[in-house]
């Protein structure tokens, strides 16, 4: 794995015309990927062809653009925003991108979003969390420490639709930064119902969702048993399971046969760059600000301009 | 677009029927109706999410220096951010507070963390339970219930809501969501007439809610249309002339956030507020550089770089936006 220095190296990549994106030998193992981008495509994974998947900003959307692109075309996106169905030529820079509407199917309101997100409509729903414990509680409000709700230690974002995602969705999808910090054995704040404090209790409680399916991160990809506590079920390439629990503070529960996360392919990796050609997500550089207006609208434009053919030529193909 | 009747014919009709006598008056300035609507210690909704934001308003209430504000919202971005900052606001009510992708609210969580430049209150929901609060209000019911949030900290952290029994006999537990009835809704849309009837393009999010539960709705719009104009795209009005108040044409209205079907999102922009406002001494800089009337405001960002913004969005949405193929 290593740090890629320039945006858009994809343009220059030969022009034989292959899935999901232009480049050679796409199903192959990628050589060169960032633990960033393994994240992204672990999350993307768990979104199946064909599913409704419910999805945030930032990473969680660029996995499920991911998805979209590669091995589940036909799953479709729904945002809380208003949009299904979306096919988005480029990354998302907020809730309300006009992005989401190209070529959405349905550009309506929240609360009907919520509505049949309510009665199980969605089958899939990734969101991201500041904390979670071993029964996928996430807390995205506040991370309290020694202080108050009132004046938390860290004010985070809040629930957005979250809550919401995790109380109704099939299944929901936790992507996170591998921290100990993050991975705490209480979190300060609920904000969204993992497997609460027995296995029976989401059904108790009417809930149509069954919780946390799925926590990936930039170590480990991790799965949940019969009682709701969560289990290590494969480490990233170069991560050994000591190295998981060293940044989990409960005793971790590890399946029988941790195995190795598959590797990004060469097409997956070509795919998440041409969607984020200004780095906002997968690297957070400074890059845009850097570059000024014009090299960011020319940059973006190039970019669109190349999804948008291959989203053309995967019509074509049908 | 084909119609039965001719747009010539339907003017002509229309002019017997008296919509271009009413309502007139509802058309105003951005710093009129501010001043109207928005005084110290109101309760206000914004519309839009990331996209279609009422910045151009919200910069307005900070020129004007308003204070002790109460924001009743959904999920919230710069435009919050910069009013908490200015010191605008006392306390918010609504589901997720940011700048998106680029960064955190910095100014939001120096208010929260340490009363910088004073404390917000913050009372948090879902955002199911903040499109309900809204809905609730516009019903004029005492609450809406809902399976959101049960068994989390934001009933036990929110004393606004409540869990009860089903009532009704099925041994549900329900979180009831009181309404939201701000003092004033500012929704910034596409199009709008002199009555008052919004049309929104793309995703509507809350609006449709924030304008029918709040006592007053000031729309700001980018293009100020005439009613027969409405007339030939109904579906497309999602507030209606007699939930609104005031309106105002404000181009560019939502910069730099996006405007579907006008304008993509001046990321640069935001993402130097995002980096400026990690420290008071540049936000209160920004401020001075940024806040002052509209019209300034799109001289000093400049007509190339809006006319780019309008390019961008033209690429991916310009074919098929409605409202553009009848003109």
């Amino acid at each position: 794995m290593s740090d890629r220095s320039t945006a858009g190296e994809t343009a220059d990549l030969p022009a034989e015309p292959t899935t999901p994106i232009r480049v050679d030998r796409p199903a192959e193992t990628a050589d060169d990927y960032t633990t960033t981008e393994l994240l992204a495509v672990a999350a993307a994974r768990q979104i199946d062809d064909g599913e409704t998947a419910f999805i945030g900003v930032g990473m969680s959307l660029m996995s499920g653009i991911l998805a979209k692109y590669t091995h589940a075309p036909d799953c479709q996106l729904v945002t809380e925003s208003g949009y299904i169905g979306s096919v988005p030529p480029g990354v998302v820079q907020s809730i309300s991108d006009t992005i989401l509407g190209v070529d959405a199917l349905v550009a309506t309101d929240q609360c009907e979003i919520f509505v049949d997100n309510q009665r199980g409509a969605f089958d899939v729903g990734i969101i991201g969390a500041g904390q979670i414990d071993s029964r996928g509680n996430t807390n995205s409000t506040a991370v309290i420490g020694d202080a108050t709700y009132d004046r938390p230690k860290v004010r985070l974002p809040g629930s957005g639709g979250s809550n919401d995602i995790m109380t109704s969705c099939g299944r929901t999808v936790v992507m996170m930064r591998q921290q100990r910090r993050a991975f705490t054995t209480e979190v300060d704040y609920v904000t969204a119902p993992g497997h609460l404090e027995h296995s029976d209790r989401r059904e108790e409680l009417g809930f149509v969702g069954g919780g946390p399916a799925a926590v990936v991160t930039d170590m480990a990809v991790f799965g949940f048993d019969d009682d709701g506590e969560m289990v290590l079920e494969t480490t990233h390439p170069g991560v050994s399971v000591d190295d998981v629990r060293d940044e989990v503070q409960w005793d971790l529960r590890v399946a029988d046969d941790v195995e190795t996360t598959p590797e990004p392919t060469r097409g997956e990796v070509a795919m998440l760059r041409a969607i984020d050609p200004a780095d906002v997500v997968l690297r957070g550089t400074d890059y845009v600000y850097e570059v000024g207006f014009e090299e960011w609208s020319d940059t973006v434009l190039e970019h669109w301009e190349q999804l948008r053919t291959v989203q053309n030529d995967t019509d074509d193909s049908r | 677009m084909t119609h039965a009747i001719d747009a010539t014919d339907t003017a002509t009709r229309l002019a017997e029927v008296g919509d271009d006598a009413a309502d007139h008056e509802k058309v105003t300035d951005l710093v009129s109706a501010i001043e109207e609507y928005v005084t110290d210690g109101s309760s206000i909704a914004f519309g839009g999410m990331g996209g279609r934001d009422p910045e151009a308003a919200a910069r307005e209430i900070v020129r004007q220096g308003t204070t002790g504000l109460t924001v009743l919202d959904d999920a919230r971005t710069t435009l919050f951010d910069i009013m908490v900052g200015a010191g605008c606001v006392d306390e918010y009510v609504g589901s997720w507070v940011g700048t998106s992708l680029i960064s955190q609210g910095h100014n939001v969580r120096s208010a929260v963390e340490n009363d910088v430049p004073h404390h917000l209150e913050m009372r948090d929901v879902s955002n199911f339970g903040s499109s309900l609060m809204f809905l609730a209000g516009a019903m004029d019911l005492p609450f809406v219930p809902t399976r959101s949030m049960l068994d989390t900290d934001i009933p036990t952290h929110n004393d606004d809501l409540a869990v009860i029994e089903d009532p009704l006999g099925s041994g549900d537990p329900l979180v009831l969501v009181p309404p939201a009835r701000p003092d004033v809704a500012i929704i910034h849309v596409q199009r709008c007439d002199p009555m008052g009837n919004a049309q929104i393009l793309g995703n509507v999010v809350n609006d449709h809610l924030k304008a029918r539960a709040a006592e007053h709705t000031i729309v700001t719009c980018e293009e100020l249309v005439p009613t027969e104009e409405i007339r030939r795209r109904p579906e497309l009005t999602r507030i209606p002339f007699y939930t609104v108040d005031a309106v105002v044409e404000v181009p560019f209205g939502s910069h730099p956030w996006h405007c579907y079907g006008k304008y993509y999102a001046d990321l640069p922009f935001y993402r130097e507020y995002g980096l400026r406002s990690r420290d008071r001494e540049e936000f209160l800089e920004w401020l001075d550089e940024w806040i002052c009337p509209h019209e300034e405001y799109l001289e000093k960002v400049g007509a190339d770089r809006l006319a780019t913004l309008e390019h961008m969005e033209q690429t991916i949405n310009g074919a098929d936006s409605a409202g553009e193929t009848d003109e």
